[in-house]
């Protein structure tokens, strides 16, 4: 019985809809319009991507041929390499005060932000100017800002003011938050004002309901306001954990990793061993190293969301 | 209703009427001739701005496309030149005329195969006998030309000459002085020495290659260097010891946290208005110099860095390399510029009129009127050190790439108390040993070369 109703007559088989014209084109088309960005995403991602793996394993200089080492690189960085372990320490404590200070920052002025109604646009302009700053320009804007012998601190260190009077950039214990400082300076602007896009969608109802039912402002905040925007606020808690294994450009303007290494991150790392030790491969395998960092962060958020987070 | 053209207009169209066919004929010879001459590429730096970049096409390039008949070189402004290079060389691309930061870097450019031997050429125009032997020696790979050193430069102790003068004080001729002068200039509530490094870390090399050459001697240098004699070595303990010793003093602007967070405008103001007393700097800081003191209405001076048996050292370095691309399509075309480019006249155009500094050619002293004198005097001593074979290595020449970096950055673990001398040293070791076996060291001219 079975067998006979797969069977399929002769005549029937003929008049198949033989992958109708129809069908062939609802699936087929969106393929071709694809096409094209799947192939220069092939070319300019994964083609480069399988080659950093491949000059992972090898010793290449930069230039010129490269020879086959296996996993030598890798085991020269994990085991080998004191600098790599410090520059991950740093991308760690870096990736730990970007997920706390800007966020809270941004957080705390989206609420006080948003239900402000008159001048409102002057206060988000205000928060966000320094995020359409250039980096090289507010790097060297605090550099000398927080100048002990010159700018405002040195003018409060000249009148004796205590505490004035300390290099914060030129210290192993406070350069990676002072850069982190001025890096925060620019970047939270911008993180309140997708928190403020994100409250401005929350319906007004709900903050109504809130207060009849006798919520405070706090118990508003936690109750209807995050909810809210939790998806703007977890991706930009992604994003960000994404960015810190990424940080270089404020480092190497300031500091380029120093003093004595102290500010120096993963991505310093590569630059320095691709551009100036010669050590492409080397750099390759680090870079790849970091992309693994950033695909466990990704993972973790796939992971939680599967299990029923919503985030 | 339509407007008759009034006489002015008349004679705007015979005007334009009658030039173009006369620039139809100019532009089109002018056409004509660039297209008979081979097209070479080279690429500026111009990561500081573009105003040196564009001062060495005016002296070099441009008289050269103007005398030669054969060749046009098309030059570019490029900020980050040398990262640009590495990556374009790398796709077999970059441009035909190569500039290296110097030798080491150079090196391994040439390991990689990607440029062309320059022997036939250095035949053909005479460079063997026109540039000092040591130079060349340092383009070589396994005996064959590579690559020209350019841009030969020394370090030197800067003064305030003024404040020395106000206060009594003689510039010092041993290390032993200089140690004992800059207590006397710490006591007088004046910084010893303007040096920072916020701008530029490699700074650090400056004051590592001179104490080795001038605490532990060139000959010490040059004997490791060469796999003569270990890092870790007692001379070497003693001269990074005493740089040691310079900068737990706080003679460097005051204190290591200052050092790092001080701009080279800030510690030269500070020189020129006495807070500072004095620097140890390579030749190319006399334009600032010149800039600063003339505000300030002081006077500079300088002397060879001290050593330590009172002896005049020179410790040589090389600004730059250039080199032959080997997808160059022309290289003949190249070989004509490049010895065009080290021409006695073209080398002097370009210090008087750009500041730099001087490939190891000999130039006229008629052709160097008009620099400043104390430069010239600069000048004079590094070329007669040069040719008497009596110099000392600066770090960015002589060193290999992992070696230098591991000298310039490991030098803060130890002023911060992370490493010892000793351990400082013996990483030197275990870095060089490996750049050694990789042949990753420069070409280190034998000693007795002269020029």
């Amino acid at each position: 019985m079975r067998d006979t109703a797969v069977q399929t007559h002769p005549s029937l088989a003929l008049h198949r809809p033989r992958w109708s014209r129809a069908r062939l084109r609802r699936h087929a088309v969106p393929w071709l319009f694809v096409l094209p960005i799947l192939l220069i995403n092939l070319l300019v991602v994964l083609g480069p991507a399988v080659a950093a793996v491949y000059y992972s394993m090898t010793d290449w200089s930069g230039i010129g041929a490269a020879d086959f080492v296996g996993l030598a690189n890798y085991q020269e960085l994990f085991f080998e390499d004191p600098s790599f372990l410090s520059a991950f320490v740093h991308n760690v404590v870096w990736l730990a005060m970007f997920l706390t200070v800007p966020i809270a920052m941004g957080l705390i002025a989206a609420s006080l932000l948003a239900p402000i109604r008159r001048g409102a646009l002057f206060f988000r302009l205000a928060l966000f100017i320094p995020y359409v700053l250039p980096s090289v320009v507010v790097a060297h804007l605090w550099s000398s800002l927080i100048h002990p012998d010159r700018g405002v601190v040195g003018w409060l260190n000249e009148r004796g003011v205590p505490g004035t009077d300390i290099a914060l950039l030129g210290r192993e214990s406070t350069v990676l938050p002072t850069i982190a400082f001025i890096d925060n300076w620019r970047w939270w602007g911008f993180l309140m004002v997708l928190f403020l896009a994100g409250m401005q969608n929350i319906p007004p109802d709900l903050f109504e309901a809130a207060r009849l039912d006798g919520a405070n402002r706090w118990q508003e905040f936690r109750d209807v306001t995050l909810p809210g925007i939790r998806p703007v606020l977890v991706f930009m808690i992604l994003m960000t954990s994404i960015w810190s294994f990424l940080t270089f450009d404020f480092i190497w303007i300031i500091t380029q990793g120093g003093p004595a290494g102290a500010s120096e991150v993963l991505s310093i790392l590569v630059f320095k061993n691709a551009f100036q030790n010669f050590e492409a491969g080397y750099a390759a395998a680090i870079g790849i190293t970091m992309s693994l960092f950033v695909g466990v962060v990704i993972s973790i958020f796939v992971v939680l969301r599967r299990r029923g987070w919503e985030i | 209703m339509a407007k008759r053209a009034g006489p002015q207009q008349l004679a705007a169209v015979l005007v334009f009427v009658l030039l173009v066919p006369v620039a139809a004929i100019s532009g089109g010879s002018l056409a004509t001739r660039a297209q008979d001459k081979s097209t070479i590429t080279m690429w500026l730096d111009s990561t500081s701005g573009s105003e040196t970049a564009e001062c060495r096409i005016a002296a070099a390039v441009d008289p050269f496309n103007a005398q030669s008949d054969s060749v046009m070189v098309e030059p570019r402004l490029q900020p980050n030149r040398w990262q640009a290079t590495q990556t374009a060389l790398a796709a077999g691309e970059g441009p035909d005329v190569v500039y290296t930061p110097g030798p080491a870097f150079a090196t391994q450019v040439t390991e990689a195969g990607q440029f062309l031997p320059l022997d036939a050429y250095a035949e053909q125009y005479g460079w063997n006998e026109r540039f000092a032997p040591w130079a060349l020696d340092l383009g070589k790979s396994d005996g064959v030309l590579y690559n020209i050193p350019n841009q030969v430069e020394t370090l030197a102790l800067f003064y305030n000459q003024t404040l020395f003068e106000e206060n009594g004080w003689q510039p010092p001729t041993t290390i032993d002085e200089l140690a004992a002068l800059s207590e006397e200039i710490a006591a007088a509530g004046i910084i010893p020495f303007a040096h920072a490094n916020q701008e530029f870390r490699d700074a650090n090399e400056w004051f590592i290659g001179e104490y080795l050459n001038h605490v532990a001697g060139p000959e010490n240098v040059y004997a490791a260097l060469t796999g003569e004699k270990p890092w870790t070595d007692p001379e070497f303990v003693d001269a990074i010891s005493a740089l040691n010793e310079a900068q737990q003093n706080g003679w460097f602007m005051g204190g290591v946290d200052r050092y790092y967070t001080t701009t080279f405008a800030d510690a030269n103001a500070a020189l020129a208005a006495g807070e500072a007393a004095m620097k140890i700097e390579g030749s190319w800081t006399v334009a600032d110099l010149n800039t600063f003191f003339g505000e300030s209405g002081s006077e500079w001076g300088w002397v060879p860095m001290p050593s330590t048996s009172g002896d005049a050292i020179y410790d040589l370095g090389i600004g730059s390399t250039v080199s032959i691309n080997a997808n160059a399509e022309n290289p003949d075309a190249v070989a004509e510029f490049i010895d065009y480019l080290f021409t006695p006249e073209t080398q002097a155009r370009l210090v008087v009129e750009c500041g730099d500094s001087p490939a190891s050619v000999p130039l006229e002293e008629d052709a160097l009127a008009g620099i400043d004198p104390q430069y010239a005097e600069i000048l004079v001593a590094q070329n007669e050190a040069s040719a008497a074979g009596g110099y000392g290595y600066t770090v960015w020449t002589f060193f290999p790439p992992e070696t230098r970096t591991h000298m310039i950055e490991n030098i803060e673990r130890l002023w911060s108390g992370g490493m010892t001398v000793e351990e400082y040293l013996q990483d030197v070791q275990t870095t060089f040993d490996q750049e050694v076996a990789d042949g990753a060291v420069p070409p280190i001219p034998n000693r007795s070369l002269t020029g």
